[in-house]
Parts: structure tokens; C-alpha cells; sequence
């Protein structure tokens, strides 16, 4: 069995990079489900779900960012925790454009 | 389970740090928050009934909107009608809004005598339960962001540490949840019934804590989401835009109150109309926010749901009450809201949303022992940061108590002494806080505790003994409670202050058994046994 490196305490780093690119992340997951989740913007929606669903996804931005900050300690080092995070944003908003464009 | 020691040993210190630096606040933010559960009877409670002007029959509600508007044209741009027996039946703002926590805010309270005659009289807005639900969103810190309170900012970042000590502070008991959470053990060290104490609270209260901590930081960047969110949806609007209605409006064509009642009541079966707010009765843009009750479902608002409709059209605008063509994001995003003000179950559920924030506040409380007794070295010499977060702890969370018991105790003989009674509870809170802060620094965490838990008590115990003395003393212009509600502000306040009688007899013990460098030692020996004097007889 191979020996598993233990996870770097990094405090600074990986805080940072939970807030700043653990956010982008969240608005980053968050607008796939505001397109193409149900009643998703290229549908048609009535004036009440339009008011209500634009609600539910400001609210759900909150505890995906809280769920992935507190995730963000589990990275092995402050760059990768950066650099996983920045990623899965850009592979996030890469799928919105590619998605949107084809829709 | 097993979870491996590098994951263990962060969360570990993420938990002491995220709670150290959040917990005094959260504490203020809980207990407050508990009592602002009750809003509606502490107001009661806080105001001379004859503030209140007597309740008219249904029927009555048209009669007397049409006599009002006549009498007050002014009223027409904001007036109130209330079904609640227990406000009085009409009422408008002279100055202010009723938004936040205002000072100087007069209302116009109105109803109809028994000959149908209009009687109004003026009375300015007490704010008892606006300010606590002030300490409850900013714990109290003053300061304005960008016409927002700063303390809500604060808050909002408390919420971002609180929710990681949630999730390392699970994450750290999972090797031993199920045995720890069986055990309180009361033998053995102390620390150890400090210890198993908080994690018992932490997980039997956990789904509410999450709730509080997602809720809370949506409160506090709603508005940085918005912004966020707007970049997602590009050229699509966030909202839908209705163009603003261009159509003269006349008082003469406005329908009669009770159609309204019986159109909100129609769209949304089940619930009961608490109030209808009118506004901008006379121009195009009128419109009607209506208030709906309805204890089995979840509410978006802290009291109530909203209904939003054209007073004179009776085209509902938006609704976030329970109807058959509801949406589910509407249903969704109600339940979110209600989740953290504890608007479902009624009366039950206001109870139970009142005991967890009560033992939230122990949560956090128990936390901050936990941090102190770990690091306290043997001997009486400790570190700085062990004194300075030792008084911090009994400073900041006596200093709040100690607040808001001292505004209670002193509210209806403020309304004998001052006109201007909203100024006075900032000035005896802040007044109240500060000092019991300077005391613990000054003269220690122990001596501080003992004493001020003493005075809590009695300030506690004020609250019925005025009531009591207005009742024997008549013409003090005090008044007894009127209604069963503030008699249970009075009984709650008298039970609060038998705790705090009892937590001050407890820690006279602590401090006599005089643990060299515990928070509750005690130097001077002549202290001690002054203490232990009167407490052998």
C-alpha cells in the first residue's frame, strides 16, 4: 500500500482560495442549473416563475459556496486547492458557453 | 467511522479557530434572536394599553378606512388596517416608515367608538422589540455600510466561519459520534461535562445550525448574489418588469375592504388575513400588501405570508402563500425564509425556535470554556490570550444579557420619565454592555460573573415586581399586564432570573474550590472568604 502524503495546513492559501475561487466556483455551478436545470432560462417562463426561480438560485449560490469553502481544507496543498477550483470554474463556465451556443 | 489523522488534526484546528472568533457574536446574535421570536408580545408588553385602541367588528373595517381617508387625506399613501384584535384597528405613520430600527417614528393609531365616530390619537413607535431584533442581526456593533447596517457585513462573515465549525466540528466527532453522543459524563474532569455537553447540543441542534448558517449569509450578501447572479442570466432580466400602470385612480372607485378579504381568502384557502397595508391609494401605482396567516404551512415572512395585489383591479401582482397554482420555486423559497424565522407550527413552533436559540447561545458559550480550559496552564500563571478571550467571554456575553435585561426592567418606568423611550433603551443597553465588559477586565472573569449574575437576576426579577407595584400603588401611571401574553413576557423574565440566580450560587462554588489560574479563581483570599462566610450560613 502505497503511503498517502498528509494534507499541508496552508491556512492562508486554501481560506483565500475557498472564498475567491470556491465563490467562482459556486456561481460558476450555479449557472448551469440556472440554464439548463429545470425551468432553466432558454425555457419559457411565466412571469411568477421567472420572480420566484431567479429567488431559489440566489439562494441555493449561499450553501453551495458554504459546502465547497468547508471542502477546500481537504486539498493537499494551498495551489492545488487553487488549482482544482479554478479549473472546475472554467470547465463550469466552458460548458455554459458550448451548452448555450447549441441550445 | 474512521477518518484519517491529517483530516482529523485541520478540522480540529479549523473548529477552535472559526469558533473562537465567532462565537461571542453568534451568542448575542442567538439569545436576541430567541427573544425576537416573541416581537409581537413584547411590543405588547413594552406599551401602555391604552396605546392600544379597542378592536371593531369585521364588518366595520370599510366604515372606518372611508373615515380615515376623509379625516387624514395623507393617510391614503400608507395606511394599515389590522384584523389582529390585538393592534388597533387602523394605523399610519405620522413620520417615519416603519423600516429598521428608527428613533423618532410618530404613528397614528385610530378606531371606531361605539357611536361609529372615528378616534384617533398620536403615539410614538416603540421600538423595544425593533431593537433586539437589531442586536440580533449586527450583535450590536453600530456603524453603517452603503445605508446597510455593518454589523449584518460582520455577521454575514461569522456566518461563512460558523457554517466550516459546523461541518469540522461533525467531521471530528465522526470516529466517535454514536458513543459521545450517548454519554454526558458528569464524573471524572470537568472539562469532560463541558466537552460532552457541546457536542451533544452541536449534534442534537445541527440541522438548525445549518439552516441558521445558510440563511444568515444569504440575509447578508443577498445582494452581491443578485449581482453575481445577473452576470449568469447576460441580457435576460432577473425579474419580470411590469410596466407601471398608468390609470387615475379615485378613492370613489376603491372596492369595498371586504371584497378585498374575500379575494385574498379565495386565492389562497386556508389562511386568514392579518392585515392589509394600503399604499398610494389616490395615484396610479396603488397597491395593497396583504398579510396572511395560516400556522400549517411555512411562511415566507416571520409573522405571515404576503399577498401583493391592485386595490382596485384585484390582480395579485405576486403571492407567496400556499395556493393550488403555486409554484414550486415560490413553495421552495418560502420554506427557506420560514425555515429561519420559525413562521410554521404556530405557537409551538415559535416555542421551539425560542429553546434552540437559547441553547445555541449555550453552544457557543460551552465552546468558549472548552477553548479556555484547554489551554489553561497549571498554576496561576497564564497566557495573555488565555486573560484577555477569559474576560472577553463572561464580558461580552454578560454585558448582553445584562443589556437587555436592564432595558426590560427600566421600560415602563422610562415611559414615566422620558418622551424620547427608544433613545433611552440604546443608551442603558450600550450603557449596560460596556460596563459589565470593563468589569470583567477589571476585576476578573470570576468576580465580574458572581456579582453580575446577581444584579441580572434582579433586574430579571424587576420586571413582575413593577407589575406588582403598579398593581398595589395605583395612580403611578405603571401599568399590569392586560392579556395573557404579557404575563408570560413577566413569568419568562422571572424564570430567566431564577437561572441566573442560580448560575451565580453555582460559579461562588466554582470559585470557592479556587483552582489556581481557572477563569474563576479568585486572588484575594480575603474575597473568598468573605464569599465563603456568607455562603456557610
Amino acid at each position: 500500500m502505497k503511503s498517502v502524503a498528509p494534507i499541508q495546513p496552508h491556512w492562508l492559501s486554501k481560506s483565500l482560495a475557498g472564498v475567491v475561487a470556491g465563490g467562482l466556483l459556486s456561481f460558476a455551478f450555479v449557472g448551469l442549473i440556472v440554464w439548463f436545470g429545470p425551468d432553466g432560462l432558454n425555457g419559457t417562463l411565466t412571469n411568477s416563475e421567472l420572480l420566484w426561480k431567479t429567488q431559489f438560485n440566489m439562494w441555493i449560490i449561499a450553501p453551495v459556496w458554504l459546502v465547497i469553502l468547508s471542502l477546500t481544507f481537504l486539498f493537499k496543498t494551498g495551489k492545488q486547492a487553487w488549482g482544482y477550483l479554478l479549473l472546475a470554474s472554467a470547465v463550469c463556465f466552458a460548458m455554459q458557453v458550448v451548452f448555450r451556443s447549441m441550445l | 467511522m474512521k477518518v484519517r489523522a491529517d483530516i482529523l488534526r485541520t478540522y480540529q484546528t479549523l473548529h477552535t479557530w472559526t469558533g473562537i472568533t465567532t462565537s461571542l457574536l453568534l451568542f448575542i446574535g442567538f439569545f436576541a434572536g430567541a427573544l425576537v421570536m416573541f416581537a409581537p408580545e413584547i411590543d405588547r408588553w413594552a406599551t401602555s394599553p391604552e396605546k392600544h385602541m379597542p378592536a371593531i367588528e369585521a364588518g366595520q373595517y370599510d366604515e372606518l378606512l372611508q373615515k380615515v381617508l376623509q379625516a387624514y387625506p395623507k393617510a391614503a399613501d400608507n395606511v394599515t388596517l389590522h384584523f389582529d384584535k390585538s393592534l388597533s384597528p387602523v394605523s399610519w405613520y405620522e413620520h417615519g416608515n416603519g423600516r429598521g430600527l428608527a428613533l423618532d417614528e410618530v404613528k397614528w393609531h385610530g378606531t371606531l367608538n361605539s357611536d361609529g365616530e372615528l378616534v384617533t390619537q398620536l403615539v410614538p413607535v416603540n421600538t423595544l422589540s425593533a431593537m433586539l431584533d437589531m442586536l440580533h442581526r449586527t450583535a450590536g456593533i453600530i456603524g453603517e455600510i452603503d445605508h446597510h447596517q455593518a454589523g449584518i457585513f460582520v455577521l454575514g462573515i461569522a456566518a461563512f466561519a460558523y457554517f466550516i465549525a459546523l461541518v469540522s466540528g461533525v467531521i471530528f466527532l465522526l470516529p466517535t459520534l454514536v458513543k459521545r453522543f450517548q454519554s454526558l459524563r458528569r464524573d471524572g474532569e470537568r472539562k469532560r461535562f463541558w466537552l460532552d455537553g457541546h457536542n451533544l447540543l452541536g449534534i442534537a441542534s445541527l440541522p438548525f445550525h445549518i439552516v441558521i448558517a445558510i440563511t444568515v449569509t444569504v440575509f447578508a450578501y443577498h445582494d452581491l448574489f443578485y449581482g453575481g447572479l445577473s452576470q449568469l442570466y447576460g441580457d435576460k432580466p432577473l425579474f419580470p418588469r411590469n410596466e407601471p400602470s398608468k390609470i387615475e385612480r379615485n378613492l370613489a372607485d376603491l372596492p369595498k375592504v371586504s371584497e378585498l378579504v374575500a379575494k385574498v381568502e379565495a386565492h389562497a384557502p386556508g389562511y386568514a388575513v392579518s392585515y392589509i397595508r394600503y399604499g398610494n391609494l389616490t395615484k396610479p401605482i396603488a397597491s395593497a400588501s396583504v398579510g396572511v396567516v395560516n400556522e400549517q404551512q411555512l411562511m415566507r415572512g416571520a409573522l405571515n405570508d404576503y399577498v401583493f395585489i391592485n386595490p382596485y383591479t384585484f390582480e395579485i401582482a405576486s403571492s407567496s402563500a400556499a395556493h393550488p397554482d403555486q409554484n414550486i420555486w415560490a413553495k421552495l423559497v418560502s420554506t427557506f425564509f420560514s425555515l429561519h424565522f420559525g413562521s410554521y407550527g404556530g405557537d409551538l413552533g415559535r416555542w421551539a425556535y425560542f429553546l434552540m436559540g437559547l441553547a445555541g447561545a449555550g453552544l457557543f458559550y460551552s465552546g468558549n470554556i472548552l477553548w479556555l480550559e484547554k489551554r489553561r496552564n497549571k498554576g496561576v500563571k497564564q497566557t495573555r490570550s488565555y486573560k484577555v478571550m477569559g474576560a472577553l467571554t463572561v464580558g461580552v456575553s454578560l454585558g448582553a444579557l445584562m443589556g437587555i435585561a436592564t432595558v426590560f426592567a427600566s421600560n415602563k418606568w422610562l415611559t414615566l420619565m422620558t418622551e424620547s423611550i427608544n433613545q433611552a433603551y440604546l443608551f442603558l443597553y450600550y450603557m449596560s454592555f460596556f460596563s459589565v465588559v470593563v468589569s470583567a477586565f477589571v476585576y476578573g472573569p470570576a468576580r465580574t460573573a458572581i456579582y453580575g449574575l446577581k444584579l441580572l437576576a434582579l433586574l430579571c426579577v424587576m420586571v413582575p415586581v413593577t407589575s406588582f407595584i403598579a398593581a398595589v400603588i395605583p395612580g403611578t401611571d405603571l401599568w399590569t399586564p392586560n392579556s395573557l401574553e404579557a404575563v408570560l413576557v413577566e413569568v419568562v423574565s422571572s424564570l430567566f432570573g431564577l437561572f441566573f440566580w442560580l448560575l451565580s450560587k453555582h460559579i461562588v462554588n466554582r470559585a470557592l474550590q479556587n483552582e489556581p489560574g481557572s477563569i474563576w479563581y479568585l486572588k484575594e483570599s480575603t474575597m473568598t472568604s468573605e464569599i465563603s462566610a456568607r455562603h456557610s450560613v
